[in-house]
């Protein structure tokens, strides 16, 4: 259960006195609650990633404080819905680090509003947990105390553009987005990517979303003879359009892109199922299938969520997995280093090939993007199946 | 002029609509919590509270542009994107290379934000207002997409981080109290401008554009300053908006912020300071306080603009006017004393006249006006009557700029009188009524007297908006003047009740006291008569002759044929556009085809 | 390429157009210009796909059905947003009344539908090889929708008596009501036909613009630029200005592309504005004294 304002207004008269009286008493610490700072975007647009990753969030804080809490102390999530709004992200951020001073912060989700809330929390000297991919969150130096347990853009990138040049052995790509900041971000960074791997970038632009008409921009790709579409959207809509197009153009060229291409979403605006053929997603190797099989991490934690009746049909299993992760990692480390901000960084440093559903974590003192290259893969979108895919085809199981 | 003892000037200072000050310790109160937020040391509060600053200085400045002018700018959250990114790039060095301080960075934001301001607003002088809405939606639109593909100045959609501003303002509650500081100056600088003949001006554009036309109010002129004005304040509060988001992204500016704005101004009530500020601040705090409801706020701002609109057009500012419920007394008597007149009019001034030659004006294939000749002399009164649709009115608006006649000629004295410019009678001192009362209904009376004097004032809007002692002799000035206007027509006793709680016939005189304004050479009144008793009649007809007596040309376009002939030195007829019949009184009256066709038998 | 720009241009255009007509019925009745408009043509999606996708209905039976609740959303856009504000027409309040109403309907379809866009159905089961299919559905749909719009004002304007009441009232209300013309009620009945004509713009366009709540901006917005160009109450400047806009658009995404393909439609949006505020086929209006 999400905590309310409610409750964490008349809780945080009693935690306020307890410390202004310096640190609170080992007596008092033992029954207290940790408290755990939640920024998910759960409602708006794009919150579908957000709602996703709750589930896993909720569950797995749900599953520690059934199994006693840390150190005999519960975890207390105090959640605030950011509906994606950097204002809303910032005004939140003041409640959790200076009202509810709470130990750790996991999130926000979206780009801008994760941008937006770093700088802040870094301010207020808060340990945070990072499930957004935006390269220029982490920076050991601004940032000291962000890490992340996600993989960057930039990793996410070099996957797809591995896939294109290495797997699929495509040199002309055509580079396209919707006009959202993470899109023309992404584009920005991908493209002298590509074209450092020896890839000619044939066609790139940012295209506006709502544009329901993507013939022309497809025709001009074609006649710039693109072998592979790597479109980078986390709009639906606009994904489905670039598969009709494709489709309806009889065009047999590969997509290659962002995770959403492989949603739900994305598959129920398709005019024809067989639009879905040859779209390669990104997802991670720990959650996808390798001749019919998840690997033994994931196997195990999908029939605890069949167990616990956790929905998994309409969102993807990675999300429920980065969520879940992030909550074991938070116990993990207040089990081992306390609260303290200090303790908490010292020993999040030293964190090496943890094993989470969702990636094998590993972070430094220098590096605190903790997921691995290895891990980013692309899958098969019309594999779906309970939230998971496919390794697209190409890569060893 | 000069007989500044006469015991009708003292009259107390009124606080109606524009001067309100809506209860100096409603301001007191809000500043004392502003600065003593701080002892409670709990930055969550501090953050919103810096939050609602920030809205509130760009509010105060749209405020004069939505509430006071009436322009529907929807999309103005735009100033506030080019005033974070201003500020923040430039402080960020994204420009040529040179970090500026962030003090100046500010400073630019601001400049950047006054200049965009007269450039989205611009529109707003020829288009009419769903258009202008529209295109401030469409600019703000604009805004973004360049915010998202220009990356090396912008950072594209990854963004820019706002600049911290070093001391005396860092962050936290030194950068509070530069919030604080900032805001209170610009409640300042606007409630200065509201209650000013350029606040006045402005309430005139938005409720009766014709009148304040009439009265010389240059619309372009003003809007253009307002604009600059309300930009500049967008494109400050942009620039805290930068430092307190510490980083800015193009998704940070959406539209239901703009919405927010405006509904925060809509729901304060338009015209007034206080209520838009209390709107900004309930509309910036309730989501904190209301968390489950956070999806839903969009809905409720807009429901709740709807209920504004609908039930309460005055908004919060109208519920604190309490002043305004007292009953007014039941039986009025409107009193002119014409023995006043000397004082409000110029008795110096040359005989001179305006003569129409050959004016002709076409509605179409209607012939409106069809080869008229019209001589009004200073000191005169002349009757223009004639039967519904003869020309009467349409004469009256040639003569005061409304229309342009097709052919003819209109001269004052030697000169040509310019045929459109409505705007620029006042300045021949050629002041007009209408045949429908046009007023500004929630202003006090003597405001909407004060508004007919708004060329007579010679301080410039920066120093009616900094207070300095031009603005104040100015508004001691016209104060007085409207004051002995309306003890002229005989309703000093209203003076400061609201406009529209006044009685037709009470509005008819509030639109003669604003013409007295101008010290008018000529005055052209639109049927003064309609709606009024016998006795009302008697009163108007003796304070025209007196008017005209003090050396003043009266065109009377009228029906009631009594009053004509009882006070008109001369009289014209009309019928079908065409001059019927000239001369004086007695010369009409037995004019036979005058009798048979309109003055019946 | 140059049967893609016609084709989608046309289409798109016919939408543009619909939506402009329906600015111009609500305007001639009653000289409000509405925010609501674009709020219909997104319901007539929206409500499509709802009643057809997720409750099962025939595609006739949600037809029919979509267009009632036009109706009903334009009356009660009549009632409660218009009417109470008309007696001060000359303070504008409509536009914030209107653009309230349309908000609030706004976000309870994003709260309780969907804040992505959806699919809607294909209307026609058309076999795509025949000779029927040559030329998909959602391109013609939209452009029939206009034809038949406008030949059904035509008809109802020219030869129906309650037709030429509608026109008297767009003529000059004051008249109008002096001849004993119920002002009123045909005022609701010109929304309620508003409503129709909107939901059908948002119902036929729905496999083009998909069912989602982002339309709504965007109809706002692209539908007034054609009533803006063409003169506002006129029908056939609208039709001309909606179909311009949509081949400039669909020409402009061929050309440059991008985002500056919406930059160009705003540029000569402003332009032509500033230079022609009656629009290029309105005549200057009259004074206001």
């Amino acid at each position: 259960m999400p905590i309310s304002r409610r409750q964490v207004l008349a809780g945080s008269a009693v935690s306020a006195a307890a410390l202004a009286s310096g640190f609170p008493a080992p007596a008092i610490a033992q029954n207290e609650p940790i408290k755990i700072g939640y920024l998910p975007a759960l409602t708006g647009p794009s919150s579908s990633t957000g709602v996703g990753i709750n589930r896993g969030v909720q569950l797995g804080i749900e599953e520690i404080n059934n199994s006693g809490g840390v150190n005999g102390r519960k975890l207390e999530l105090i959640s605030r819905d950011t509906q994606s709004d950097p204002t809303k992200a910032v005004n939140a951020v003041a409640e959790l680090t200076q009202r509810a001073k709470v130990s750790m912060i996991f999130g926000p989700v979206n780009s801008g509003e994760a941008l937006a809330a770093t700088p802040l929390i870094a301010r207020d000297k808060v340990p945070m947990m990072h499930p957004c991919w935006v390269d220029e969150l982490i920076d050991v130096k601004k940032y000291p105390m962000a890490y992340r347990i996600a993989p960057t853009n930039t990793q996410v990138g070099a996957g797809a553009n591995y896939y294109v040049v290495d797997v699929l052995k495509l040199k002309k790509v055509a580079v396209i987005s919707d006009t959202t900041g993470y899109g023309t971000a992404s584009v920005n960074t991908y493209v002298p990517m590509l074209k450092t791997k020896g890839a000619e970038v044939v066609y790139q632009n940012h295209i506006d979303a709502a544009n329901p008409d993507l013939k022309p921009e497809m025709l001009r790709m074609q006649a710039a003879g693109a072998q592979a579409i790597m479109p980078w959207s986390v709009n639906a809509g606009f994904l489905s359009r670039i598969c009709n197009t494709r489709g309806a153009m009889g065009w047999d060229v590969p997509i290659v892109g962002q995770t959403t291409l492989g949603s739900g979403q994305t598959k129920a605006l398709l005019e024809k199922p067989e639009y879905w053929n040859k779209v390669y997603s990104n997802n991670f190797r720990q959650v996808c299938y390798a001749n019919g099989k998840l690997p033994a991490r994931a196997q195990e934690f999908v029939e605890r969520l069949k167990k616990s009746k956790i929905e998994m049909g309409d969102t993807l299993l990675w999300w429920i997995a980065l969520g879940w992760d992030s909550a074991q990692m938070m116990a993990n480390v207040f089990k081992a280093a306390g609260t303290k901000n200090d303790d908490i960084v010292a020993y999040m440093n030293k964190v090496k090939d943890w094993p989470g559903v969702y990636g094998t974590v590993t972070w430094t003192p220098e590096q605190h993007n903790g997921f691995p290259d290895s891990e980013v893969v692309m899958c098969e979108v019309n594999s779906l199946k309970d939230g998971a895919f496919n390794l697209a085809p190409g890569y060893s199981a | 002029m000069t007989d500044a003892a006469s015991p009708i000037t003292t009259a107390k200072a009124p606080a109606g609509l524009l001067g309100r000050l809506e209860g100096s310790w409603s301001w007191i109160a809000l500043g004392l919590v502003g600065l003593l937020l701080p002892l409670l040391d709990d930055s969550y509060f501090g953050v919103i509270a810096q939050r609602a600053y920030i809205y509130w200085i760009l509010s105060a400045g749209l405020n004069l542009v939505v509430g006071y002018a009436g322009q529907i700018a929807i999309g103005w959250v735009a100033m506030l994107t080019l005033g974070a990114y201003t500020t923040a790039a430039l402080a960020a060095g994204r420009v040529g290379g040179v970090e500026w301080h962030p003090y100046l960075a500010l400073i630019a934001g601001g400049a950047m934000g006054a200049v965009f301001g007269v450039i989205v607003g611009l529109p707003a002088l020829r288009l009419r207002t769903f258009y202008f809405a529209m295109t401030t939606l469409g600019f703000a639109t604009i805004v973004t997409q360049v915010a998202l593909a220009w990356k090396d100045v912008t950072g594209g959609g990854v963004g820019t981080p706002g600049p911290v501003f070093p001391w005396p303002f860092e962050p936290g509650w030194g950068f509070y109290y530069f919030c604080f500081i900032l805001a209170a100056l610009a409640t300042w600088i606007t409630a200065n401008i509201g209650s000013s003949r350029y606040g006045r001006a402005l309430v005139a554009i938005r409720d009766a554009e014709v009148a304040a036309e009439a009265s010389g109010i240059a619309k372009p002129k003003l809007l253009i300053l307002v604009f600059l004005l309300a930009g500049g304040l967008g494109g400050i509060a942009g620039g805290l908006f930068s430092s307190l988001q510490s980083y800015i992204t193009p998704d940070a500016f959406t539209f239901e912020m703009s919405v927010l704005f405006f509904i925060g101004i809509l729901i304060g009530g338009r015209g007034s300071i206080l209520g838009p500020l209390l709107g900004t601040i309930i509309l910036t705090v309730l989501p904190e306080f209301a968390a489950p409801l956070v999806q839903w706020s969009t809905f409720l701002y807009a429901a709740l603009l709807l209920v504004i609109v609908l039930v309460i057009p005055g908004g919060i500012a109208d519920l604190l006017d309490y002043k305004n419920r007292r009953p007014l007394e039941q039986h009025r008597e409107i009193v002119p004393r014409p023995e006043l007149l000397s004082r409000v009019l110029d008795a110096n001034g040359e005989p001179s006249a305006i003569r129409l030659t050959g004016i002709a004006l076409h509605f179409g294939g209607v012939r409106a006006i069809d080869g008229l000749d019209l001589e009004i002399r200073s000191g005169e009164v002349h009757g223009l009557i004639g039967p519904n649709g003869s020309g009467k009115t349409t004469t009256l608006n040639v003569i005061s700029g409304y229309y342009r006649p097709n052919t003819g000629t209109m001269k004052l004295n030697s000169a040509d009188l310019p045929f459109d410019k409505p705007h620029a009678r006042a300045h021949y001192r050629i002041a007009r009524t209408f045949q429908t009362p046009r007023l500004v209904g929630a202003a006090s009376v003597l405001e909407n007297v004060m508004i007919g004097g708004t060329v007579r004032g010679h301080g410039t809007f920066a120093e009616s908006m900094l207070s300095l002692p031009r603005h104040h002799r100015d508004e001691k000035q016209l104060k007085d003047a409207a004051m002995q206007a309306l003890a002229t027509v005989g309703l000093e006793s209203l003076a400061n009740a609201r406009a529209d709680r006044l009685q037709h016939s009470e509005l008819r005189f509030m639109e003669i006291a604003r013409g007295l304004m101008l010290r008018p050479a000529f005055l052209l009144l639109d049927e003064p008569a309609a709606g009024l008793s016998a006795e009302e009649i008697r009163r108007l007809g003796a304070l025209i002759k007196a008017i005209s007596r003090e050396g003043t040309g009266v065109l009377l376009v009228e029906h009631h044929a009594d009053l004509i002939f009882d006070i008109c030195d001369r009289v014209t007829v009309l019928n079908l556009g065409k001059v019927l019949a000239a001369g004086t009184p007695a010369e009409i009256r037995s004019h036979r085809e005058v009798v048979s066709a309109y003055l019946g038998a | 390429m140059f049967v893609s720009i016609v084709s989608y241009g046309l289409a798109v255009g016919a939408v543009y157009a619909l939506i402009g007509i329906t600015y111009n019925v609500m305007f001639s009745a009653s000289r409000v210009f509405s925010f609501t408009a674009g709020m219909l043509g997104m319901l007539g999606g929206v409500l499509g796909a709802l009643f057809i996708n997720k409750m099962g209905m025939n595609a006739v039976l949600a037809f029919m059905l979509v267009l009632a609740c036009g109706a009903a959303m334009g009356i009660v856009t009549e009632i409660l947003t218009v009417r109470p504000v008309l007696k001060s027409i000359e303070q504008h309040l409509y536009v914030l009344s209107t653009l309230a109403f349309a908000l609030m309907i706004q976000q309870v379809t994003a709260i309780e539908y969907n804040t992505e866009p959806q699919p809607f159905p294909v209307l026609f089961p058309i076999d795509p090889n025949s000779w029927l299919g040559i030329v998909d559905q959602k391109f013609w749909l939209p452009v029939l929708a206009c034809i038949v719009t406008i030949l059904g004002l035509e008809f109802l304007y020219r030869r129906t008596l309650i037709g030429r009441a509608f026109l008297a009232i767009a003529e000059d209300s004051y008249a109008a009501r002096a001849l004993g013309l119920p002002e009123t009620r045909l005022r609701m009945a010109s929304y309620a036909i508003a409503g129709v004509i909107g939901a059908l713009a948002g119902f036929t366009g729905a496999q083009m613009l998909l069912a989602f709540i982002g339309n709504q901006a965007i109809l706002n917005f692209y539908g007034f630029v054609p009533v803006a160009l063409g003169g506002m109450g006129s029908n056939r400047g609208a039709v001309i200005g909606g179909i311009a806009l949509g081949l400039f658009q669909q020409a402009a995404n061929f050309l440059v592309g991008g985002i500056f393909a919406s930059v160009a439609v705003f540029a000569v949006f402003i332009v032509v504005l500033l230079l022609r505020p009656e629009g290029l086929a309105g005549a200057a209006t009259a004074r206001r004294v």
